[in-house]
């Protein structure tokens, strides 16, 4: 008796095995071509000075990494992806969820909602980069004439690099939030809907239901969101290269932007290649803790 | 009537008063800018220089949208449509095939290879560039619409595997264990179960990569170079000089390529809904 | 169990190895151009749009027809921002195609030490381009005492176009020297109008002050002085330049939120259209622009070259720009080199020429003058011929790197960021830079 229901184990195992490999093998020969190669290519390219073009490169081994460490435009910009990670996380996730929960809530009357607040996500960022341009600028755009109209008078919101990285952060925002709301719909609907009859009959109302049943159960999502958020933020490009083009000077220069000019418009892919192998290596690093981080909270609760 | 029920009732329609005046205006928001995309594309060039950007033109010049209609629009747009169609299939399909192991077996690699997947989300893509750019060119797929699926594919693979192994692993263990005494197999558990439950991760994908893919502007324009294999965001080159751009024109060009992508995810909501059973209906 | 897992890895691993080390090896039997590669010419250029599709496509239809040299041109237009990177990529890869344009300068000068540029000084003598061409234009083409490309279609000089009509309300007379330029700013911004129109999100536009307050300052040696390494970027007359503008954005002579507004975007001319502003220097190419914007605007529209410093009258006659913008290089051997050369001949062909010249622009060839009959352009090439030097834009003459620095500090010089002396010091560093590691 002992014996067969090891032998059964043991055939379930390797079935599970069997069927895991099968599963996988898609994802792995595309990720090994399209990724692992090139990252790896990337290391290689970082131990050499070549201007990226040329046939000629030198090895010269680890100075392009020491250059980084001591590079405070690669630091500066570092530390301009750590503001539009914690602002993005902290404003497109809850947004999104207020968002979602207000789709869930008011149900069919909010399909309406639901469409037109997704249009941001649908525009693409030559579209967004240059209608915000407008709408921003100093005289006649939208913020100011809302200022002028209270006295504030005109804001220079993105040539002035105090401000020029929040206001790119706010557009960010404006077109990610979109994806978290449809995210979070999607997280709702794996909730069952007995809970939230059973919890009416109990006489919960709405606010106890969301705060002490739906979002617990939402968390596991929400933790997701914050990752996919966060690698998001740590490697982002588009908008700040069409509205800023990292600056005025270099005060919005992201760690993405800055490796991009390096490797493409300066001749210099040796160094533009170990911007992108260190930003590859901080990327994981940060979300792979963070992830542990959160996982471990998680368990014990 | 109760008194305390009373304050609560009060209570909620403060509150959803307050929630519906802020979805309204968040609604403006969303809005308001897809508005001046739309109206500016109805402007002739020197008007929307002299009167600016926020101003209703004089008469609705709809040339903007005959002239693009009449160039290479539509043949764009067809290589976007195949583009998309091939690649966003392969890339639901291969991502719920590594989803499925990673979120339900127990087995001893299943933790490294998600960490490894969840590594590969942090590649900045412009290193990918010139190694797939050999790689295209040495497979011969060089300037075709199909050296764009590759790396549609492999670059959404990651993001993808990480969203449906967090859905999956929401599925509740009880329905898997009453199939497998039902006598399923892993495979059979896969279509028959895991897929129809893991339609919502599915369907957020498809939105998130549909619209990626739709806009991918990087890969398009290093691997093709030949305007007959042009997608839909390489379209707005024509407009876009060395120092000038016909900015009602790209205006045009942006609402046509956008509109497709609105409708269906019209569509795609609705299946979203559909997922979604009584409690938000009665709610 | 898990043995026969580990094997299938492997394998599975090796496989997929050998496939991706089997594509880098077979590397250069593919070309970029497609179809009967030998007798295919690829020539990438930036004629995606408007006017530059024009006068880039039409030399190539004229060598498709007249040309009996038995090749045929696959003319490859991509957009302007995304242009230099595609380049790269594909050089990278050794893809270079057979043909392309670059704005010369640094970038140029990189391809040309990466080896994708063939020394041309044997083709133009058997064309006779040497005679068809101006000489500053060549000068721009040549690198190492030989010439590599073949400049083209489109002579920029900055200057300053200004509204006549705006002028002649307020009784202003064009400037001779920064003293009356500066009293004209004055009595502009008294009535409300901002000076200049510059839109500096774009950075190369705020640039061509710096240069321009430069050069007419201390000439032209400073600045080379500092590229070759006997002089500095710290030299008085950068001092001079980053105070002047600093000076002028205090009183207020450049719109509002100047670092914000993007040439690209067309908010720079925007202003001179809703009669904000007066004054917008910039390169000639604009004639074309405000031509194809509005020709009942272009009506009110004057020019005159960047005033001299008071008192270093002698350094008015150093212009600043490019002498046949897009500059033709190429990458190919024998028959086919001499064949690509040839189509780059029809650019400076009569036909060509009129073409040019009709849409705005000005082909760089010494019979220029005879064939313009617009004003404006009438002065550009005066001013050209009077030059005692045509200086390439800082940004696009300077190594790359440099270039950016510049670009960087003078964009935060207008933002009243950092001081004339810090921002010329940062420059001097990244130049500084360049030079120990060459």
């Amino acid at each position: 008796m002992k014996k067969k229901s090891e032998a059964l184990a043991l055939q379930r195992n390797k079935e599970t095995n069997r069927v895991a490999f099968l599963f996988l093998i898609p994802v792995a020969v595309l990720l090994i071509l399209y990724i692992f190669y090139p990252i790896i290519d990337a290391f290689r390219i970082s131990t050499l000075k070549w201007n990226g073009i040329s046939p000629n490169t030198t090895f010269i081994g680890l100075d392009n990494w020491i250059k980084l460490i001591h590079d405070p435009h690669f630091w500066s910009a570092f530390k301009n992806n750590i503001i539009v990670m914690i602002l993005s996380i902290c404003v497109q996730i809850p947004l999104g969820l207020a968002m979602a929960t207000f789709v869930e809530y008011a149900g069919k009357k909010s399909k309406l909602f639901k469409i037109v607040w997704f249009i941001p996500m649908l525009m693409s960022s030559v579209a967004i980069g240059f209608l915000f341009q407008y709408a921003l600028a100093t005289n006649g755009g939208i913020i100011s004439s809302v200022s002028s109209l209270f006295g504030g008078g005109n804001i220079d919101l993105l040539g002035n690099p105090d401000t020029a990285l929040f206001t790119v952060i706010g557009v960010i925002a404006w077109q990610f939030t979109p994806f978290y709301m449809v995210y979070c719909v999607a997280a709702y609907t794996n909730i069952s809907t007995d809970l939230y009859e059973a919890a009416q009959l109990d006489g919960v109302n709405k606010r106890t239901y969301f705060a002490h049943i739906a979002l617990p159960l939402l968390a596991p999502s929400l933790k997701s969101a914050a990752i996919l958020s966060m690698v998001g933020s740590l490697k982002y490009f588009d908008l700040i290269y069409v509205m800023t083009g990292g600056g005025p000077g270099t005060s919005t220069e992201l760690m993405s932007t800055y490796m991009y000019k390096m490797s493409f418009a300066k001749f210099n892919m040796g160094y533009g290649s170990t911007i992108a192998s260190g930003m590859f290596l901080v990327i994981t690093i940060i979300s792979l803790l963070t992830m542990r981080l959160l996982n471990g909270k998680g368990e014990e609760k | 009537m109760n008194p305390e029920y009373r304050l609560s009732r009060i209570k909620s329609i403060i509150s959803w008063v307050i929630a519906w005046f802020l979805a309204i205006f968040a609604l403006f928001v969303a809005l308001l800018p897809f508005f001046f995309m739309v109206l500016n594309s109805f402007k002739d060039k020197f008007e929307m220089l002299t009167k600016g950007v926020f101003e209703f033109p004089d008469k609705f010049y709809v040339e903007n949208y005959t002239e693009v209609l009449t160039g290479n629009f539509w043949h764009y747009f067809l290589n976007s449509v195949i583009v998309l169609g091939v690649s966003l299939v392969l890339l639901l399909a291969i991502s719920a095939f590594a989803s499925y192991p990673l979120s339900r077996f127990n087995f001893r690699l299943g933790k490294p290879i998600y960490a490894i997947i969840v590594a590969c989300m942090s590649i900045p893509v412009h290193v990918t560039l010139i190694p797939i750019f050999k790689m295209t060119q040495n497979m011969g797929i060089y300037d075709s619409i199909w050296a764009l699926i590759g790396p549609n594919v492999a670059l959404g693979i990651p993001i993808s595997v990480f969203i449906l192994t967090s859905f999956m692993k929401e599925i509740p263990r009880e329905i898997e264990e009453s199939a497998e005494i039902d006598g399923c197999g892993k495979i059979g558990m896969f279509f028959r179960i895991i897929m129809p439950m893991a339609k919502p991760g599915l369907s957020t994908l498809a939105i998130y990569n549909g619209v990626n893919m739709w806009n991918e502007f990087i890969f398009a324009y290093s691997l093709t170079q030949s305007s007959a294999n042009r997608t839909l965001p390489l379209a707005i080159w024509e407009y876009q000089g060395q120092y000038t751009m016909n900015t009602p024109m790209i205006m045009a060009v942006l609402v046509l390529t956008a509109l497709p992508m609105i409708i269906l995810f019209i569509f795609a909501s609705d299946r979203l809904v559909k997922g979604m059973t009584a409690g938000a209906v009665k709610g | 169990m898990k043995k026969r897992l580990l094997r299938f890895a492997a394998i599975a691993l090796s496989v997929m190895m050998i496939v991706s080390l089997a594509g880098c090896g077979s590397k250069g039997k593919s070309s970029s151009g497609g179809g009967d590669a030998d007798k295919t010419i690829t020539f990438w250029n930036i004629g995606a749009e408007g006017v530059n599709k024009v006068l880039l496509s039409y030399p190539v239809e004229l060598f498709n027809e007249q040309s009996d040299s038995g090749y045929e041109v696959e003319f490859v237009a991509t957009q302007n921002d995304s242009y230099k990177e595609k380049l790269v990529v594909a050089m990278s890869s050794g893809e270079c195609p057979d043909m392309y344009t670059s704005w010369s300068g640094g970038p140029m000068n990189e391809y040309i030490e990466s080896g994708f540029a063939q020394p041309l000084d044997d083709l133009y003598e058997k064309y006779g381009l040497t005679d068809r061409l101006m000489e500053a234009g060549i000068a721009q083409s040549t690198y190492d005492g030989k010439i590599y490309a073949v400049p083209t279609y489109n002579i920029s000089v900055a200057g300053t176009y200004y509204n006549k009509e705006m002028f002649e309300k307020y009784g202003l007379e064009v400037p001779k020297t920064i003293s009356e330029l500066e009293a004209v700013c004055a009595k502009l911004k008294e009535n409300g109008i901002t000076p200049f129109a510059l839109a500096n999100s774009t950075k190369w536009t705020g640039s061509m002050y710096f240069q321009l307050l430069a050069a007419r300052y201390g000439g032209l040696e400073p600045f080379q002085a500092a590229v070759d390494g006997s002089g500095s970027f710290e030299d008085e007359s950068f001092v001079y330049a980053g105070e002047k503008i600093q000076e002028w954005v205090e009183k207020g002579w450049f719109p509002e939120g100047v670092n914000s507004l993007s040439e690209d975007d067309g908010q720079g001319r925007q202003l001179l259209y809703q009669d904000k502003a007066a004054m917008d220097l910039i390169g000639s190419w604009y004639t074309g622009t405000l031509k194809s914007d509005s020709e009942e605007f272009y009506e009110k529209v004057g020019w005159f070259p960047f005033p001299a410093v008071d008192g270093k009258e002698d350094n008015l006659p150093i212009a600043l720009g490019t002498v046949g913008d897009q500059f033709i290089s190429f990458n190919c051997e024998g028959d086919k080199l001499d064949a690509a050369f040839e189509l780059a001949t029809y650019f400076s062909s009569e036909e060509a020429k009129a073409k040019d010249i009709e849409n705005g622009y000005l082909p760089p060839t010494p019979d220029v003058a005879t064939l313009v009959d617009d004003p404006i352009s009438q002065q550009v090439l005066s001013t050209i011929a009077d030059a005692t030097a045509v200086q390439l834009w800082y940004d696009q003459y300077l190594p790359p790197a440099v270039a950016d620095a510049h670009l960087n500090t003078c964009q935060e010089l207008f933002g009243l960021t950092t001081t004339p002396e810090k921002a010329n010091e940062v420059l001097q560093a990244a130049m500084q830079e360049y030079l120990d590691e060459k």
